[in-house]
């Protein structure tokens, strides 16, 4: 069971607008989150001893005064002496753009700029807590859309083909092959998703190895997702292992790529990002 | 009259019919203090009773505390500035007067507004950021280098330390051959609303209290030209309240340094016509107006009625606005333009004698020149090409804004009542009642923000998918460095026994009952730091370390 992710809010420098800080306080609280506010004029060291002190699993610093470039670094310094840099720290505040990148690199993980909604810092930290636990939960991005084909791993297309088109009635709508994975491929259409038969071409077909260790049978699941790169980004960032850590070219011009079974419960799944080919996001 | 409420019968009727074709944008129009805006005002809404507007000039002041208003003399344009050495604000000042600004403002950086030195371990990265750094009575002769001080008022944003600086000030206008009689200018000096919204205090309220009254009861027998406290509801809007909120704990803070005043022995009319007041310009425009018309009202009757001030100075509210700070997006920063526009003409329109207009990049750091500039023509602009400062109090006898000021009046009166109940504005401030109440409704506010039930240009709607990033203001950031090195030589080069006497002399004074004013522009002649000032009071009075 996930524990409740405990949060500092913190007020370093002598800034006094504590708007903000109360807010994002609030707004975590009201997502779930434990919330410790420090109040106003800390120092790095204080914060640090309180973060320790109460065990956090992030900081969020909040400074308008301008001060940021001297602070944050410091309470991110004083973290790693104290051996405590597996604390998440973000920031807000009045903050130029061009001082993002230098904060970032000192090890702040993100710096939210005036009006970001509270929920997106809310879910930033999550996610950064839970990747950082391991937790490997769905963050952010859509749930995948639909079940977009099951690919069933075949010794020969024409020794099954007849089943699915005589015997079920259901339509064959291509057979193509694709290079990149050594197979070839027949779409059975069923409803709005597909039958996907794989049969390997070669001794070197992930299929052909698959029938050889398992035996003919359900190969994997693919999902229907948009914006398949981020998606990408956003898994790993969860800690998911993925096989293709970039889209690849998959049959019917899809975009795809799997997720590496020890991270699914040894079920094979594919991302599948038809988006484009079915005329793009419009 | 039976013929016209005929005609408005058979307007509603006629209205709701064709409401059902063509429905309003939304169930419910409320201002941002949540008052119902009906579809239509007429005269049923509006009681025309001359003895609540009274005319410009006169009792109760809700047209204006002048008879003439702009047509005499426009409002005062006060830029606030200030930022990195004394040096390069005294630079921005002469550029601002020579542009045309009419007096000016200045903004410490948070050390100074928090009486630390700039070599003290707090002050690190703070040095010059949001003002500018003054340490010692050098720094403000570096401030001030050539402006003649008995032409132009000063507005200081000093709250905590406010005795320190005023003291610094009437000296530099000593050495330029100026006596303290004529010199002008303002403090803000209000503590309440630093415990309630800003943030910079020092001491618990008890000796805060003390310090205030102290510089009342100076100021009327050396600097009567100067505006000993500025009540801001500014900060307490900018913290998240709503305009009913912001008026309601401005007067009440208000009525608690009158009742300071008056215990330690002064005479309402010998402190009330200084007291000055600093109120927000924000989104809504007619509550604004409104805002700014009851404020002058309520204030009136409270002068006069309860607390029996017999000076007609003592009854009208002076006021500075600025625009609102909070409202400006760091998202196409130029539509901060507009916003700040409409702002600053609600001010105008409710009676303000001085305004700033905040700079359109100030969501992202502190304006460049180019920015400042563009607020100040937004002022000229106003005042020289729209025509609305041309007649008085040109939205008197509107239903909309009569209405509203009558409701604002009425609301406040609410949370006074509340607050009175309280044990008054110190007891509330230290129950930490209006911090409550100006959080919930803060927060209200953003959620309302992100559900998209109210909309902010560029922000969450019209946004723009590839901004253009403008150019920023830097401040050096080696300024703290060069303080410190300032500091270690002042301290080599002052004579020693005597800055040591005057803080000894201080100290003494600040066991006991006397005024401290005096003993403070000792320090400041002999250079003592703002630091080794406020480090002394710090050790007799305590700190407060907030609720």
């Amino acid at each position: 069971m996930n524990k409740k992710i405990r949060v500092l809010v913190a007020k370093p420098g002598l800034d006094g607008h504590d708007r903000g800080a109360l807010v994002i306080s609030q707004a975590l609280r009201d997502y779930g989150m434990e919330v410790i506010y420090t109040g106003l004029r800390q120092t790095p060291q204080q914060i640090v001893a309180a973060a320790v002190q109460e065990d956090v699993d992030a900081i969020g610093l909040s400074c308008l005064s301008g001060a940021h470039n001297e602070l944050f670094p410091e309470v991110m310094a004083l973290l790693k002496e104290r051996g405590a840099d597996d604390i998440i720290v973000v920031g807000g505040g009045v903050i130029p753009w061009e001082d993002i990148p230098f904060l970032e690199s000192a090890g702040v993980q993100k710096i939210f700029t005036p009006g970001t909604p509270t929920i997106e810092t809310a879910k930033f930290i999550e996610a950064a807590v839970h990747a950082r636990d391991g937790y490997t939960v769905s963050i952010g991005m859509e749930p995948p859309k639909k079940i977009d084909h099951i690919g069933i791993a075949v010794e020969s297309l024409d020794e099954v083909l007849p089943f699915y088109v005589n015997t079920l009635g259901l339509k064959l709508e291509a057979i193509e092959e694709v290079p990149s994975q050594n197979v070839k491929v027949a779409f059975i259409k069923i409803g709005e998703s597909r039958l996907e038969l794989l049969e390997p071409l070669s001794e070197q077909s992930p299929i052909r190895q698959f029938i050889t260790k398992r035996g003919q049978g359900v190969h994997h699941v693919a999902l229907g997702v948009e914006g398949i790169s981020e998606r990408i980004g956003e898994l790993k960032n969860a800690g998911i292992k993925m096989i293709q850590e970039k889209p690849v070219k998959g049959a019917g011009d899809a975009s795809i790529a799997f997720i590496h079974p020890s991270s699914s419960h040894k079920v094979l799944f594919e991302l599948c990002d038809k988006t484009e080919i079915e005329g793009g996001a419009s | 009259m039976i013929k016209h409420q005929e005609r408005v019968k058979k307007w509603k009727l006629a209205t709701e019919k064709s409401m059902q074709r063509f429905p309003e944008r939304k169930e419910r129009f409320e201002t941002s203090s949540k008052f119902e805006i009906s579809r239509l005002y007429g005269a049923d809404q509006v009681n025309y009773d001359i003895e609540k507007l009274g005319l410009p000039g006169e009792y109760p002041y809700t047209r204006g505390i002048q008879p003439t208003m702009y047509r005499a003399r426009y409002w005062t344009m006060r830029q606030y500035a200030g930022f990195g050495s004394a040096e390069e604000t005294n630079k921005r000042f002469r550029y601002l007067l020579q542009q045309g600004q009419t007096g000016l403002s200045v903004a410490f950086d948070l050390p100074t507004q928090i009486g630390y030195d700039s070599d003290h371990s707090m002050s690190k990265g703070e040095v010059g950021k949001v003002g500018v750094a003054i340490d010692s009575l050098e720094d403000m002769e570096a401030l001030l280098r050539e402006i003649p001080l008995d032409q132009v008022s000063t507005s200081m944003t000093i709250n905590a330390p406010a005795s320190v600086l005023l003291a610094m000030y009437i000296v530099v206008a000593e050495k330029q051959g100026i006596s303290p009689d004529k010199i002008s200018g303002t403090i803000q000096n209000d503590i309440l609303k630093e415990y309630i919204a800003r943030g910079t205090y020092i001491f618990p309220p008890k000796p805060s209290m003390r310090l205030i009254t102290d510089i009342f009861a100076y100021c009327k027998e050396q600097v009567p030209k100067w505006n000993t406290i500025s009540i801001s509801g500014y900060h307490i809007r900018e913290a998240g309240a709503n305009a009913v909120q912001e008026l309601a704990f401005t007067i009440a803070n208000g009525k608690a340094y009158v009742d300071a005043a008056i215990e330690a022995g002064l005479n309402i009319d010998d402190f009330a016509p200084r007291l000055a007041f600093f109120f927000n310009a924000h989104n809504q425009f007619f509550e604004e107006i409104a805002k700014f018309r009851a404020a002058r009202r309520i204030w009136a009757k409270l002068m006069k009625d309860t607390y029996g001030a017999q000076n007609p100075k003592s009854w009208q509210l002076r006021f500075h606005t600025q625009t609102g700070g909070s409202t400006l997006t760091a998202q196409q920063p130029d539509n901060n333009i507009v916003r700040v526009t409409l702002q600053a003409l609600a001010a105008v329109m409710g009676g303000t004698q001085s305004l700033h207009t905040n700079s359109r990049d100030e969501a992202l750091a502190l304006p460049t020149e180019d920015s400042a500039r563009i607020a100040l023509r937004t002022q000229q602009i106003i005042a020289h090409e729209s025509g609305v400062a041309d007649t008085v109090d040109p939205l008197a006898g509107s239903y909309y804004v009569e209405h509203l000021t009558d409701v604002m009046e009425e609301e406040a009166g609410k949370y006074l009542e509340k607050i009175e109940s309280l044990g008054g504005a110190v007891a509330a401030v230290e129950q930490g009642y209006m911090q409550r109440e100006i959080h919930h409704t803060a927060y209200e506010t953003q959620k309302a923000i992100e559900k998209g039930e109210e909309i902010i240009v560029g922000m969450n709607s019209f946004t723009l998918e590839n901004e253009v990033r403008p150019e920023l203001l830097r401040v050096d950031p080696t300024l703290g460095e060069k303080q410190k090195e300032k500091l270690k030589q002042l301290r080599n080069s002052r004579d020693e026994d005597r800055a040591s006497a005057r803080l000894e002399t201080l100290r003494q004074g600040a066991k006991g009952t006397e005024n401290l004013m005096p003993l403070i522009v000792d320090c400041v002649r002999d250079y003592c730091t703002i630091g080794e000032i406020c480090g002394i009071l710090r050790e007799e009075f305590g700190e407060y370390a907030g609720v």
